[in-house]
């Protein structure tokens, strides 16, 4: 399959064309992020560590001397071949708010995100759409509806979430192969609807 | 950025493979090759030559040799930090085993809409 020839991607020649793309899974704690790469992912996930040395807020006041705070951020991901030249990595970005930096290393070059939220704890999933909107990677939100949670529509967590109109919003079981499928497959439907419109109104 | 007494790139002074642990100490951070987390790399040098190396470069290699891998994997594959693995690819890199393919730099420019239709139509047939 032959793409644009304006693959200016790094690289050797004798790779021209074989290319990587990436989407991110967000969203607070424990809402499932690794369960929908899970259901998704052709290989079992992995898991990544980066070791992160930051220096301390403050200065030790007794010794004058900076204290540096090593902390190690884990990042778990999965893989879906997409066909003989393409591969598709799914990201789920650390749930902790501390990690942020971390995400926005993540965010460069994503092709979109999805949001994951709870409707038990929609608050959780604030933070990951700020972080969306501000640095203007295109997402959609997937409620995934936990047994035993009330069941809102669509309407009103768009409501409750302020998020913008277009942004779609999808109803989840992560745990369920063809529901976490869905969610990806809307999300690059929207992905498609914001490239073309984008292309149409030489945003680009 | 560069500083005063920084030793000169790789690819000028190709000496000895060095250890992993005295590598990634000495050089964590510098990507030579600005290699990314999703960078995709494939082993092309015979097996024959792994057998040279230091246990890590051969592991990667082997594991490289089918179908390529994202800095990712081999990461997870190996229990090593991310930052250690760019290293150890960017030395396979320089002297000529692996070979490599990194995402566009997010400037180049609006979103592939093949590409995007491509990734929906697999994700679709999954
Ligand atoms: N009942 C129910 N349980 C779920 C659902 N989704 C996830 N779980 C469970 O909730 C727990 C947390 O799910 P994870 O996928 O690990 O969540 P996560 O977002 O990756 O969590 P962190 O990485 O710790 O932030 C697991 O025990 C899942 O089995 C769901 O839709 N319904
Ligand atoms: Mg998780």
């Amino acid at each position: 399959m032959a793409f644009e020839t304006s693959d200016r991607s790094a690289g050797s020649p004798e790779m021209t064309g074989v290319r990587a793309v990436k989407l991110l899974v967000a969203g607070g704690f424990g809402v499932g992020k690794t369960t929908l790469v899970t259901a998704v992912s052709e290989i079992k996930p992995l898991r990544t560590e980066e070791r992160l040395s930051a220096i301390g807020a403050g200065v030790d006041d007794l010794t004058g001397v900076e204290r540096k705070t090593t902390t190690t951020v884990a990042l778990d991901f999965g893989r879906i071949t997409i066909n003989s030249e393409v591969v598709l990595y799914l990201f789920g970005t650390p749930g902790q708010d501390r990690f942020w930096f971390m995400w926005k290393e993540l965010s460069v070059g994503a092709l979109g995100a999805v949001v994951l939220a709870d409707t038990r704890r929609l608050e959780d999933s604030f933070g990951a759409i700020d972080f969306f909107e501000s640095r203007g990677t295109p997402f959609i939100v997937a409620v995934n509806c936990f047994d035993g949670a009330e069941i809102y529509d669509e309407v009103e967590v768009r409501q409750a979430l302020a998020i913008d109109d277009h942004v779609p919003v999808q109803l989840c079981d992560v745990r369920d192969r063809e529901s976490s499928k869905r969610v990806l497959v809307r999300l690059l439907e929207y992905l498609m609807t914001v490239a073309t419109a984008g292309a149409a109104a030489g945003t680009w | 950025m560069k500083y005063a007494g920084e030793p000169e790139p790789f690819e000028f002074e190709p000496g000895p493979l060095i250890r992993p642990f005295a590598v990634t100490r000495g050089r964590a951070g510098k990507d030579l090759h600005e290699l990314d987390i999703i960078t995709l790399v494939v082993a092309v040098r015979p097996e024959a030559d792994v057998a040279a190396l230091d246990r890590e470069y051969g592991d990667i290699l082997r594991m490289c040799h089918q179908r390529p891998l994202s800095i990712a994997e081999i990461s997870a594959k190996m229990g090593l930090l991310l930052a250690a693995v760019k290293v150890l690819v960017s030395d396979l890199i320089s002297s000529g085993h692996l070979i490599f393919r990194s995402p566009p730099p997010p400037t180049s420019g609006r979103p592939d809409i093949k590409l995007l239709q491509a990734v929906l139509d697999g994700v679709r047939n999954l």
